[in-house]
């Protein structure tokens, strides 16, 4: 029986802010009839404005959503209302689910299924001309000399910052014209981080911070411009560090790497704890991060995914609950981006296994290692309270770690702490902690 | 050159650039500073070091009320978020009073509200436990809570002694109450022994426990609080010494009385004071008129506000009835509002009767007990509830009427939305809604649900439903 999930892990599934208020509009008991619970499916229908109810249900092992309404938001206010609901204990038990359920369920996972086998067809037939046609060498060729001139050019431009000195590059309009030069070369990964430099500048530690990234940049080109010469040279240890080093340069600067390359590569079986997620709106466009961590394996990972404003985002991973899956790690050294390959179901669990605060600054520098632009890596801390000047460090035994400026005084943490030890999962950036998620002493998942 | 002096170095160098400030023996100095930099910060990154930690703050200490359950916590939740967000009052007052405290992590949420709402504080008292006034002691914005009531008021107080000296003023006052309800001399005497040195905000809050329990006992102890130097406990005092008819006070209001509203050819001769003297602000008339009312007008009606209701009749051989029907001379309405406002503050049920039915005010009903305030209203609403209401908003007169209503005065309630709902008038039915929502007994949600299926009576049928789960997960 999957354990039901709280108030704030169902809000945390909808779109927008706006979705979250119309579902707790229409999750009071009266509105809703001919509901039911079974271990992974959830039903009922919702009266609505005309004469037909709105049939609602929620596979709650992907979870997967359905509803005949119309609306265009994923999931809909109906399907996030009926959550609420059973969150609040108001569904019943059932032993089987009603027809119209069975029937959606049943076609879900045959289409799962035949979704998997066409992925296995594909990944052979991909293998199959893995030596491509002609006309995608060519482009391929194309796409690697236009990179390699605008990191030329990236780097000239470094270089003659450096030689000119970056006291006046307080401005923010200064990378523009840059970061249009570097999507035209198709390096959109570059592209997005030059854009992106405008925010190092309103601390007093500007000028570190904006040469750090500098510095990093650089060393991005560098590698694009060294390192395949040394992978090549390495031969028989291709497989080692310069290789996966490499991918992973090119995975920053912005090379594709299709789902199913992903498909086809590392994948990990475990029981994956969802720690929380982060939204970002970048230019109209959402990016949602999803961390997660193995409880077997200990590995960290990353879903990524990505929606315009407004549109529905990936739902799937409820902060909180703890999923059995195999996850594809995308190539390169210090995996930690990866896609849901195959989901088995949810599992009741606790709070996740953390680490001592000394542990987990060693396992973000083996990460800095194999990633030397790694900026972003989930950690659980076990056993921490919060403390010091503001209540802005996480302290265990060993030391603390502070908090991200932007984290403010971590109220909801410090009240749920009392004072007392406990178990917080966070992402950690080189600028401190920013706190995902924390565990009360009940063992009830609290999002911070 | 340690790591941090070379990085500092490397920063300088780059903010004037190498062409000023060139690194000795480097034929591209700008490529070498770049990749020095880039060194530097991951050493930076991968070398940090757990920081160091000043003594964290002690622990809270271990609660001794229980929790809310979770279903509890997460209507709470729900109500925070903007579902039924009236119910909150209801929802912290059934917690509070069966002594619960809250799961800490919604108590920041909490007391920032309380900051800007001081009307849930008291709740709050008793629901934030030990973990609330550990939070409040880090925040400075939350110390209010270290004032309020804290759960042993509800659970029972230990040393009574103990708590009056060094209690929290909310807690205080609880002792005060109980008090004052089992030995009102020992609460009064308990009182004046420290009231010289109690907070000006203190001794209003304590003055007010005296009107349980009132006697001539206290009057001398109220005659001098007329005394006081805050202008609220001067009327505070006054108004407790308008239920004593026989104390000093009392006499003088009805010297007022008989000197400005004397009776002569069956009518009420009233007239105004020109003045509002020494002898009148000490027994509570506030010189200021409020906006919009004449300064005689305004002295004329407090004095009426402010004299024992039974000095009428004396005066006038006429029982009370009669004489709110006596016509008055050019002052009707500052006579007939003092005498509401009397009849309210010394909860008097014959004149508040009789009031009511010359001018239904929802104040009036406040007054009458429990069965008969149901009956009046019942039958108010049945008469004047409709679509042709002669009075305006029903809601504004059922204010009155406390929590939880009966089934009589629902029934009325929910046929007066029915009624109006069909008809021109509707704009005005949903503060009627939300009042029956929040004043009906929940357990009447099931007779609701059925009385009719149109949208207006299922709203109110739902926010019942709502607040009868409420309370049951409160258990």
């Amino acid at each position: 029986m999957i354990e039901r999930w709280n108030r704030d892990q169902v809000l945390a599934l909808a779109p927008d802010a706006s979705s979250q208020k119309a579902a707790q509009g229409v999750s009071s008991p009266g509105k809703w009839s001919g509901t039911g619970v079974t271990d992974d499916a959830l039903w009922g229908e919702c009266k609505g404005s005309g004469s037909k109810p709105y049939r609602a249900c929620v596979d709650l092992s992907e979870p997967a959503y359905r509803c005949t309404c119309p609306s265009r938001k994923f999931p809909c206010k109906h399907a996030l209302g009926l959550l609420l609901l059973w969150s609040a204990g108001g569904v019943p038990d059932a032993g089987e689910p009603a027809d119209w359920v069975g029937e959606w369920l049943d076609g879900r996972r045959d289409r799962a299924a035949k979704a998997v086998d066409r992925a296995a067809e594909a990944g052979q037939a991909r293998a199959a001309k893995a030596e491509s046609g002609p006309a995608d060498g060519r482009r391929a060729a194309q796409r690697e000399q236009r990179v390699t001139a605008g990191l030329a050019d990236l780097e000239r431009w470094l270089g003659d910052q450096i030689r000119q000195g970056i006291a006046g590059s307080r401005r923010h309009d200064q990378w523009d014209e840059l970061a249009k030069r570097l999507i035209d070369a198709q390096a959109p990964g570059v592209a997005g981080t030059v854009s992106r430099l405008g925010t190092v500048l309103d601390g007093d530690d500007w000028p570190a911070r904006l040469l750090g990234e500098y510095a990093l940049l650089h060393l991005l080109c560098v590698a694009h411009r060294t390192l395949p010469e040394r992978v090549a040279g390495a031969g028989a240890e291709a497989g080692g560090a310069p290789a996966g080093l490499l991918e992973r340069a090119r995975d920053r600067i912005g090379f594709p790497v299709t789902k199913e390359e992903v498909l086809a590569g590392e994948t990990v079986r475990d029981r994956w704890d969802v720690l929380g997620r982060r939204d970002e709106t970048h230019d109209r466009l959402i990016a949602r991060r999803v961390w997660l961590r193995g409880r077997a394996s200990g590995r960290a990972a990353l879903v990524l995914s990505f929606a315009p404003t407004g549109q529905a985002l990936d739902a799937s991973l409820v902060t909180g609950t703890t999923v059995d899956a195999e996850l594809a790690f995308y190539p390169g050294s210090a995996p930690l981006r990866a896609v849901v390959a195959a989901r088995h179901e949810a599992v009741p669990a606790g709070p996740p296994p953390g680490t001592a605060v000394d542990r987990a600054l060693d396992e973000v520098a083996a990460a800095l290692a194999g990633d030397p632009w790694l900026d972003s890596w989930p950690v659980v801390l076990e056993g921490v309270t919060p403390a010091g000047d503001g209540m802005r460090i996480l302290a265990g035994p060993s030391g603390g770690l502070p908090l991200h400026p932007s984290a403010g005084t971590p109220w909801r943490l410090i009240a749920t702490s009392g004072g007392r030890p406990l178990t917080v999962a966070a992402e950690w950036t080189p600028r401190g902690l920013r706190p995902l998620t924390t565990w009360d002493e009940e063992g009830r998942v609290i999002i911070l | 050159m340690s790591g941090t002096a070379e990085w500092e170095d490397l920063v300088s160098t780059a903010l004037v650039g190498t062409d000023r400030r060139p690194l000795p023996g480097q034929a591209e100095p700008e490529t070498e500073v770049l990749a020095r930099a880039a060194v530097q910060t991951l050493r930076i990154r991968a070398g940090r070091r757990p920081v160091p930690v000043a003594e964290p703050p002690a622990a809270a200490a271990p609660e001794e009320q229980s929790v809310v359950s979770r279903a509890a916590a997460d209507r709470l939740a729900r109500i925070l978020g903007g579902e039924q967000p009236r119910m909150l009052d209801e929802w912290l007052r059934a917690a509070a009073g069966r002594g619960y405290r809250l799961a800490p992590h919604l108590l920041p949420e909490l007391l920032d509200r309380a900051a800007k709402d001081r009307s849930i504080r008291p709740h709050l008292g008793v629901l934030a436990g030990h973990r609330g006034r550990w939070l409040a002691g880090l925040n400075p914005a939350w110390a209010f809570l270290l004032e309020e009531v804290t759960a042993a008021a509800v659970t029972g107080f230990g040393d009574g002694e103990e708590v009056w000296q060094l209690g929290t003023p909310g807690d205080r006052r609880a002792y005060l109450a109980a008090l004052r309800a089992s030995d009102p001399a020992g609460a009064r005497e308990l009182l004046a022994a420290t009231w010289e040195k109690e907070a000006p905000d203190d001794r209003e809050a304590f003055l007010k426990v005296l009107a349980d329990g009132l006697s001539l006992a206290d009057e001398p102890f109220l005659e001098a609080a007329l005394d006081d130097r805050r202008v609220e406990i001067r009327g505070e005092a006054a108004y407790l010494l308008s239920r004593l008819p026989e104390s000093r006070f009392g006499l003088r209001m009805a010297e007022r009385v008989a000197k400005f509203l004397p009776a002569g050819d069956g009518k009420i001769q009233a007239t105004a004071p020109t003045e509002c003297d020494t002898a009148m602000r000490r027994d509570g008339v506030r010189a200021k008129a409020q906006y919009g009312m004449g300064e005689r007008g305004w002295w004329l009606q407090q004095i009426v506000a402010r004299t024992p209701l039974g000095v009428w009749s004396g005066l006038y051989g006429r029982p009370p009835h009669e004489i709110i029907r006596m016509p008055v001379v050019d002052w009707r309405d500052e006579v007939v509002a003092g005498w509401i406002r009397a009849a309210m503050v010394q909860g008097d049920r014959e004149w508040a009767r009789e009031l009511f039915l010359l001018k239904p005010a929802a104040d009036l009903l406040a007054v009458l007990p429990r069965e008969e305030r149901e009956t009046v209203a019942t039958e108010f609403v049945r008469r004047h509830g409709g679509r042709n209401a002669r009075y305006g908003r029903l809601s504004d007169y059922l204010t009155g009427v406390a929590a939880p209503w009966g089934p009589g005065l629902a029934q009325a309630v929910l046929e007066a939305i029915l009624d109006i709902s069909n008809s021109t008038q509707s704009w005005y039915i949903g503060d009627l809604i939300k009042l029956a929502g929040e004043r009906v007994d929940p357990g009447l949600h099931a007779m609701a649900e059925r009385f009719s299926l149109e949208p207006p009576v299922q709203e109110v049928a739902a926010l019942l439903r709502f607040r009868n789960d409420m309370l049951k997960e409160l258990q």
